[in-house]
């Protein structure tokens, strides 16, 4: 049974259209896996002597605070991995329709989707700090051998419990908000320092190590988690329910204001109805949002990672709508590229309304991002508006360059149904990305190196100047691409 | 009006369309009638430029359609639900379409005034997206934007398919009603030898992507083309 089921998979995979693609996606995922597989590892031997930022490393003598330092971290970890694994780890797709008449059980259905996910990169990658964490720990001789297994059980078991805890975070609003907002909430106390969570979250954890019997709850909350989702994915299972489409009552907008722009506004207009309608896309919107404090990560680990890295937080900052929109188009029309096709416009209007969309979120961005990074000074600002100026000059047109050749197909409507894949992003985006982030990032750090920091940041901001003057001569040579390209993205669409 | 020349489409090594010539005058309606794999929705989709023909060239209004864009000005078509926006609603969708045939609101809104029927009051001013709307609705209001913006060329892939009859009925009698317009070409598919014959002036019946006969329309075209497709 789960042969078949994984056979149909493959064959879904295998006949798709843009094969090769896909492929590649997978192999770049893979690769990045290792690497995070890798770092995680590293991580582990060097937690294992790490006892907070007040003492010195490696802990020598108090070989117990290592220990106590990753509990008291471990709630934050455990938030993280919420979030994370609601924006990143694709829940199993299946054609549903299809298996429902057959002689399968549903409960097999359902448990096929469940337990899939159980070898998830998610639940894996924990492994790799784990092991080498706890092993060195036990090297040091004063710690409990079969306490810190049980540590370690238990530690799987929250795992486990966040990534049954994600398929009802996808499909429960309410559960969404709700848990989001506690989220928000520990965070905001935190930051104001008005309750301090670590210490809850030492001794919370640290129970499991001094009680190993408590463990028997985590996972007796697992099980009982997994038959909660699995009662409820088996409740979806009918037309009418959790597959049938929510429909939502519709409003008219208007956006006639707009209308003084020409034919760019007509697309627009429709664009800013996709943005507000369909889910996928406004995933871009809330990425581009959250990409805004992306240069806060690097902040407060400038030494460690150098100017280089911190310059491409700023870069990241503006550009974060750029990337998530403009890496999917065409494909965001993916639905109707026929009517598109056919209608009374030349490509090159078409194109300048998406380019329009996404250059005019990018300087929305770069206001809220020299607001924002302007408590870190004026170089900060700098690297925003050189970063900012580059996105304009050349990312924007690089991503729509890109988009000539992905060609997946996006189904707007699917996001609706329990079992249907509502993931727009995913790592392909991200690793389109990144050779567009390196150019600048190169530039900056050497004319730095040589120069100084104004001088970086001027560089990369001629570059995007540049760009801007050269907006006729990139026009028309993604506007070539597009043509050549355009039969077979048709085609590629149609596998939708 | 539209003129195609050795015109050839092969898949690997399955030859799908192949039509030496054939020419299409201003203000005719015609009919395309065959079974399913004849080529109907290829030969109208290399007429779109949707497709690249293997050889061969379609030429609109004097126009090859795979050199230039200018004959999307004056030719509109619906050959399926990817011509439709889900995410719009209805009247946004029309609205759409009118303007980038160059017509405002108040234009669109008069136009469609004369539909009203047709549109049987379920489809306007109601509080659905298209996405949500049945598949004969949705056909209503992907023919009617077809229509909009007083097009030069319409092509209509299969239009009477899926709809009830009082809307066949009424569509037809659209049909027939621009026909007398003898400035406007319309291209029509169907599987149903009836409907053509009722409406298409000539009729052309295609066969695993060669025309087999091309017929003007008279009161014995009904009987031939059943006797066809009997296999007698």
């Amino acid at each position: 049974m789960f042969k078949m089921m994984f056979g149909l998979q493959w064959k879904e995979f295998n006949r798709g259209k843009s094969v090769g693609g896909k492929l590649l996606a997978k192999i770049l995922k893979w690769f990045g896996i290792i690497y995070f597989a890798f770092m995680a590892f590293l991580m582990g031997m060097i937690a294992s002597r790490y006892g907070g930022p007040s003492m010195e490393f490696p802990v020598e003598e108090d070989t117990i605070a290592p220990f106590l330092f990753l509990n008291k971290q471990l709630i934050y970890v455990f938030a993280y991995l919420i979030v994370v694994r609601y924006f990143i780890q694709s829940l199993p797709v299946l054609n549903i329709r299809a298996l429902l008449l057959t002689p399968i059980l549903k409960t097999k259905i359902v448990r096929f989707s469940l337990l899939k996910t159980v070898l998830t990169y998610f639940n894996i990658l924990p492994l790799f700090f784990l092991m080498p964490f706890s092993f060195l720990l036990t090297s040091s001789g004063n710690y409990d051998i079969t306490a810190l297994i049980f540590w370690n059980i238990n530690i799987i078991g929250l795992i486990y419990i966040t990534n049954f805890l994600n398929f009802l975070l996808n499909n429960k609003d309410k559960l969404l908000y709700t848990i989001g907002g506690l989220l928000a909430l520990i965070k905001g106390l935190e930051y104001y320092s008005i309750v301090d969570f670590t210490d809850y979250s030492e001794q919370f954890f640290y129970l499991f190590y001094s009680h190993p019997y408590a463990v028997a709850f985590t996972w007796l909350l697992v099980f009982w988690l997994y038959g909660y989702v699995h009662k409820y994915m088996l409740q979806g299972l009918y037309i009418d329910t959790g597959l049938q489409v929510k429909i939502k009552e519709a409003k008219m907008e208007d956006f006639s204001f707009l209308d003084r722009f020409g034919k760019t506004a007509t697309f627009i207009k429709n664009d800013l109805r996709l943005l507000k309608r369909s889910k996928r896309a406004r995933m871009a919107v809330y990425m581009g949002i959250g990409c805004l404090f992306y240069g806060l990560i690097f902040v407060p680990s400038e030494e460690i990672f150098g100017p280089g890295l911190m310059f491409f937080g700023y870069l990241f900052s503006t550009g974060g709508f750029l990337f998530m929109f403009g890496s999917f188009v065409p494909s965001w029309d993916s639905q109707y590229y026929p009517l598109m096709m056919t209608q009374n416009i030349a490509y090159k209007e078409y194109l300048n309304s998406k380019w329009s969309l996404v250059i005019i979120a990018t300087l929305i961005s770069t206001v809220f991002a020299s607001v924002i990074y302007s408590f870190l000074g004026t170089n900060a600002v700098y690297a925003v508006l050189a970063g900012a100026l580059y996105n304009i000059g050349v990312n924007g047109y690089l991503t729509l360059w890109a988009g000539a050749y992905t060609k997946t197909p996006i189904d707007l409507n699917s996001s609706a149904n329990a079992f249907g894949d509502k993931k727009a992003f995913n790592a392909k985006t991200i690793l389109v990305g990144i050779p567009q982030m390196l150019l600048p990032v190169v530039v900056y750090y050497f004319t730095s190196q040589y120069y100084d920091h104004f001088t970086g940041c001027l560089a990369v901001a001629a570059i995007g100047t540049l760009g801007i003057f050269l907006k006729p001569v990139a026009f028309s040579l993604i506007l070539k691409a597009y043509k050549t390209e355009k039969y077979s993205t048709l085609k590629a669409y149609k596998s939708n | 009006m539209i003129k195609i020349e050795n015109l050839i489409k092969k898949y690997s090594k399955q030859t799908v369309l192949e039509i030496d010539s054939l020419d299409i005058p201003i203000g005719q309606t015609f009919g395309l009638i065959g079974n399913n794999g004849a080529g109907k929705t290829t030969l109208f989709s290399s007429l779109l430029d949707l497709i690249k023909p293997s050889k061969g060239r379609v030429i609109n209004n004097g126009i090859d359609v795979s050199e230039s864009e200018d004959w999307k000005s004056f030719t509109t078509a619906f050959l399926d639900e990817t011509f439709l926006i889900g995410y719009l609603m209805p009247e946004e969708y029309l609205y759409f379409i009118g303007e980038l045939r160059g017509l405002n609101k108040k234009e669109v809104d008069a136009f469609l005034a004369q539909f009203e029927d047709f549109f049987h009051g379920e489809i306007l001013g109601g509080k659905k997206y298209l996405r949500d709307l049945s598949k004969g609705n949705q056909k209503k209001v992907g023919v009617i934007a077809a229509l909009i913006g007083e097009p030069k060329v319409v092509i209509l892939d299969e239009p009477f398919a899926n709809l009830d009859p009082t809307t066949q009925i009424r569509l037809k009698a659209i049909v027939k009603d621009m026909s007398k317009n003898k400035d406007v070409t319309i291209l029509i598919s169907s599987h149903d030898i009836q409907d053509v014959t009722e409406v298409c002036e000539r009729i052309v019946l295609l066969e695993k992507g060669r025309v087999i006969k091309d017929l003007v329309t008279s009161p014995q075209t009904l009987k031939e083309l059943e006797s066809y497709f009997k296999g007698e």
